[in-house]
């Protein structure tokens, strides 16, 4: 969990608009709003898969 | 005397929920002296959380002076929390980092991420169980929230 408002680079270096917003390794990935299981999964095996 | 953060109320519906504790979770606390908005507000918290369970035991850290404890948790941010298994002596990592203060909703999770611990089951899907067994690399998930 990181609460964006008191990390504003951080979360502007995102793009954190709508929350929660997941992001898979420093933004290779990103999930907004809930992020249910199996999606979740499928998001980090696309991001591995494409090697980053 | 300091006023308490959480009232009366709030304390017993949480020894309620905490009857489900099972295995004792550390929560090892990282404040900084400066540039810490929150940090005296997340320590009270923490400590007023803690105190509800004698499964629950907090360890605080200053982010500046227990630089090397930081590094090994890999923790940069302030106010910092690792909830770990404590089995014995043993502080037992399972990767869950909180950045902030967990206020509003986010307590919720706090509460929930302590009672995760205790369980030392992640409660996922045998597939994704496999999955995150199968991982040949690293895989940081950072969930930004706001104090709603």
């Amino acid at each position: 969990m990181v609460e964006a408002t008191e990390f504003p680079e951080l979360s502007n270096r995102h793009g954190v608009s709508g929350v929660p917003q997941t992001t898979i390794n420093d933004g290779a990935g990103t999930v907004v709003g809930a992020a249910p299981e199996d999606y979740l999964v499928d998001e980090i095996r696309s991001v591995l898969e494409q090697g980053k | 005397m300091v006023s308490k953060l959480l009232n009366e109320g709030i304390v017993d519906q949480i020894r309620e929920v905490f009857t489900q504790l099972d295995q004792p979770v550390a929560i090892l606390y990282f404040g900084r002296k400066t540039d810490c908005d929150y940090c005296a507000e997340t320590s009270q918290l923490v400590e007023e959380v803690t105190a509800i369970s004698d499964k629950l035991s907090l360890k605080k850290y200053d982010l500046d002076d227990d630089a090397t404890v930081a590094a090994r948790y890999h923790v940069d941010k302030a106010p910092g929390m690792v909830l770990a298994g404590l089995d014995g002596d043993r502080i037992v990592d399972y990767g869950i980092r909180f950045a902030g203060i967990p206020s509003g909703h986010e307590f919720s999770s706090l509460i929930h991420d302590l009672l995760l611990v205790s369980s030392r089951d992640s409660g996922l899907d045998a597939q994704t169980r496999q999955f995150l067994q199968d991982l040949k690399q690293p895989v940081l998930l950072q969930v930004f929230v706001t104090p709603t």
